[in-house]
């Protein structure tokens, strides 16, 4: 039998590794549940993070907190830029979802080559280093980043939790997850929502890459491959489910993680792809949740009364 | 004079990778991105099959297809199934999951790469038989493209990319037409990549990631999707572009990367102010009768 | 004469709005009922339902006795089942003719194996196929635009086409949802020919219609729908003249 003490150990670590594959998972999630958009292109947003803040404290010798405000800034500017320029123009155009897919897909990739060709293809980390003092709690390893990485982790969701149940704008988010025309018809400006919707999956990615980058190596293509385990953990956390997302991601993390119980290190990164393999056989609906969106609920129980012929040539 | 005979093979092989991918892309609505890893399998599969289990090469190369044309009908199944929309992913988690397991996997050689593939042809008959061959193939592959997408079967392919629910309400299967597609396009991407293992005779995973993915899509969508001369012309120039890129004798870390922002650049600029490509497609569909009366 | 379509019990409710309450239904061969009723009764979520397109919370569809519940939509469709939408969904990447040629009972062409190796056998089934579609054109009055794209016509001539394609897979049952809506003149007449036609040579043939004038001129039966349930069935002379069910239509 396995030592407990290993066991615990491999659960601990990954526990708190999971922390940015949450971060990534919410953010692909809310974007898709929101705007109803797979963004691929959520790894350029990733990947333009890290660099970001690869440059600001490599580079410019700024102070942690200093990189980690530039690169909020950074990360937000382009996910404006990205819905502003981007995506909007592509709903004006009424495209096709192959047509986004491949844009979404293309920016990534430019992204990737624009950092391979400006910092090399070898990896890198935030911080020169990437070992963090470790104390031994019973006969626990716990590494210094850990605590505050879970901690700012839980944070960012429960500023997100509070912020969609409590606040207007977080509201009228989910109602024009549920509605879009109908959240129009009510004076919300889809316009605005989408973007907030961008902004703060921006702002998300950027605080996973930030512990992802303090902890781990990054190479140009690294966003792509972090942001394949977020696509898995919104298909087997249900899409439309954000808190399902993240409890996948979370599950999904700890069963890479543990997973080096059984399989050598180089066959780990493969698991990824079955999970998401098994994601779409088995889960194509996803791992349900009760779901309530509340904003909606009465006005549109009101509005389908008089809705009906829409809804019959809907049906 | 070899130089020019690779140049030929590959192009002409791009050209099948192509063509392929505007079946499934273009005339099937597929979006997908895994047509490098078939390309892969038909190569490491003939490769396998004719230096390690040493059948005759053709023989070979007829295994490489169906290995490709067999993985490929086993990802479009499952997927969709779902929907449309879950190929596209799936599709990005098999071509990066099969290469994962062709780099640590012993038999493929791994991330070093796959050699002394058998040669075919040109030992007897010269270099110039193999380029023969590869440019019969590519000939063969833009005619069967074009013919089925002025077939009946073209039609069907029209009707169902533009309203797939009027398609099941006049009878048709959409979803056995779509993997029939997949499968078709995946295996003529197997057979380029059986062309290829025995001309170059070395095979590394590195030819088949997702900057060729990024490469085909951009011949397709620039070339002209729906078209015979579109994926041609695309791929032409996107074979011709690198090697123009060549002659400026850039290290090679910082080729790739320029050859990559060129791919996808000319991609995102050609979707914003030229989505139709190169080669325009017409907006209806006409069979080969019809196309034939209006010229 | 016999059943053609039965319908047993079909129940069926989205989030809380019930769009069919235990309805029954015969559809008999030879004659052609009149499904109408006002706004958000439920009609064309019936259509859906029989046709497969949605999936009941209880109840059987069968056809010629041969329940369909198992079968997807374009299986039924197979099967003898055809139908038209209220708005129309024609292909418009391809012309008139090409719009009919696509809905024949049989495809060879939707088998790659058949382009590739049977083309024989497509040109024979084109030639069959080329004619019947001629034939169904010429009685509805549109064979001069057989080869225009369906994009260009007016939106009338586009409901011809629609209830054109639908009479290609020579249906044992055809629903049709509102084929008059938009249908004026000259197209009027060819309709109501055209659909009589289809009845007297064996169809099943329901029709969902506000337009009374051609519900009363065609149908030999009426059925009354409100609120996902059937309210009343007879002659659509009883039921236009029946003055609370006028009130449903109207009231709501």
């Amino acid at each position: 039998m396995l030592d407990p003490t290993i066991i615990l150990q491999i659960l601990w670590t990954s526990l708190a590794t999971a922390s940015y594959y949450v971060l990534f998972a919410v953010a692909f999630a809310l974007v898709l549940k929101v705007t109803r958009l797979f963004n691929f292109a959520q790894a350029a947003i990733m990947t333009i993070a890290f660099y970001a803040a690869f440059v600001a404290v490599q580079w410019l010798a700024w102070p942690a907190w200093a990189a980690f405000a530039a690169m909020t800034a950074t990360t937000l500017t382009a996910s404006f830029a990205l819905e502003r320029i981007g995506f909007e123009a592509l709903r004006k155009r009424g495209v096709s979802v192959m047509f986004v897919f491949v844009f979404t897909f293309m920016v990534s990739e430019f992204v990737d080559y624009l950092a391979m060709l400006i910092f090399g293809t070898w990896p890198q980390t935030i911080f020169p280093t990437m070992f963090w003092p470790v104390t031994l709690v019973g006969n626990i390893a716990v590494s210094a980043w850990d605590l505050p990485a879970v901690g700012a982790t839980i944070g960012a969701l429960a500023l997100l939790f509070a912020f969609m149940r409590f606040s207007r704008v977080g509201q009228f988010m989910t109602g024009v997850a549920d509605n879009p025309d109908l959240a129009e018809l009510y004076g919300i400006s889809k316009r605005r929502i989408f973007l907030v919707t961008m902004l703060i999956a921006g702002a998300f990615s950027a605080l996973g890459m930030f512990l992802y980058g303090t902890r781990a190596q990054v190479l140009p293509q690294t966003g792509l491959s972090l942001m394949l385990f977020a696509v898995a953990a919104t298909i087997i956390g249900g899409i439309g489910n954000v808190a399902g997302a993240a409890i996948a991601a979370v599950i999904l993390g700890v069963i890479q993680n543990a997973s080096i119980l059984v399989i050598s290190s180089e066959w780990q990164g493969f698991l990824l792809y079955i999970f998401l393999f098994l994601a779409i056989i088995f889960f194509p609906k996803g791992l349900r949740l009760p779901q309530r969106p509340r904003f909606v609920t009465a006005a549109r129980d009101a509005l389908i009364e008089q809705d009906a012929p829409a809804a019959e040539s809907k049906a | 004079m070899d130089y020019l005979d690779g140049l030929i093979v590959i192009v002409g092989l791009y050209v099948i990778l192509a063509a392929s991918f505007n079946l499934i892309i273009g005339y099937g609505g597929l979006v997908s991105i895994a047509h490098p890893v078939f390309f892969a399998l038909g190569a490491y599969a003939s490769a396998i099959l004719s230096r390690d289990l040493a059948l005759p090469v053709p023989l070979a190369m007829l295994g490489g297809t169906a290995v490709a044309l067999a993985a490929s009908i086993a990802l479009a199944l499952p997927s969709l199934r779902v929907s449309g929309d879950y190929l596209l992913i799936a599709s990005i988690g098999f071509q990066l999951g099969v290469l994962e397991v062709i780099k640590n996997v012993r038999f493929t050689g791994g991330s070093s790469g796959f050699i002394n593939i058998p040669p075919f042809l040109i030992r007897d008959f010269g270099r110039t038989s193999y380029v023969v061959l590869v440019l019969a193939a590519t000939a063969g592959v833009i005619f069967l493209v074009r013919w089925i997408a002025r077939s009946d079967y073209g039609r069907a392919m029209s009707a169902m990319r533009d309203d797939e629910l009027a398609f099941a309400s006049v009878g048709r299967n959409a979803m056995w037409m779509k993997i029939a597609i997949f499968g078709l396009g995946s295996g003529l991407a197997g057979l380029a990549g059986a062309l290829y293992a025995h001309y170059f005779r070395f095979v590394t995973p590195e030819q088949f990631e997702l900057l060729q993915s990024a490469a085909i899509l951009t011949m397709v969508v620039v070339g002209g999707m729906r078209t015979t001369w579109g994926p041609v012309v695309g791929a032409l120039l996107l074979e011709a572009l690198p090697q123009a890129l060549a002659f400026l004798n850039l290290p090679p870390s910082v080729l790739g990367p320029i050859q990559g922002l060129l791919f996808t650049g000319l991609v995102l600029v050609f979707m914003f102010f030229r989505p139709q490509g190169l080669v325009p497609a017409q907006d209806a569909w006409r069979g080969a009768r019809a196309a034939k009366e209006s010229r | 004469m016999g059943e053609v379509l039965t319908v047993r019990g079909l129940n069926k409710s989205f989030g809380g709005i019930v769009v069919a309450r235990n309805v029954d239904l015969t559809l008999q061969s030879g004659r052609v009922v009149g499904l109408i009723g006002p706004n958000g009764a439920g009609k064309t979520s019936l259509f859906n339902l029989i046709s497969g397109v949605v999936k009941p919370d209880s109840g059987t569809v069968s056809l010629d006795g041969a329940p369909l519940d198992r079968l997807k939509f374009h299986q039924r469709i197979h099967r003898g089942l055809s139908r038209t939408w209220q708005h129309v969904r024609l292909f418009p990447s391809l012309s008139v003719l090409d719009n009919l040629l696509i809905a024949t009972r049989e495809y060879p062409g939707e088998r790659i194996v058949n382009v590739l190796f049977g083309r024989r056998r497509l040109k024979e089934h084109d030639k069959v196929a080329r004619e019947q579609a001629t034939d169904v054109l010429g009685r509805m009055g549109l064979a001069n635009v057989a080869d225009a794209l369906v994009t260009d016509l007016p939106y009338g001539q586009q409901k011809l086409v629609g209830v054109a394609r639908a009479l290609m897979g020579e249906a044992k049952c055809l629903l049709l949802d509102e084929p008059m809506a938009g249908v004026e003149g000259a197209s009027y007449a060819a309709m109501q020919r055209v659909v009589r036609e289809v009845a007297d040579r064996g169809a099943a043939v329901c029709v969902v219609e506000h337009n009374v004038a051609f519900v009363r001129d065609l149908c030999d039966e009426g059925i009354f729908m409100f609120a996902g349930a059937i309210m009343a069935r007879g002659s659509v002379a009883e039921l236009i003249g029946d003055p609370q069910l006028t009130e449903l239509y109207f009231g709501h």
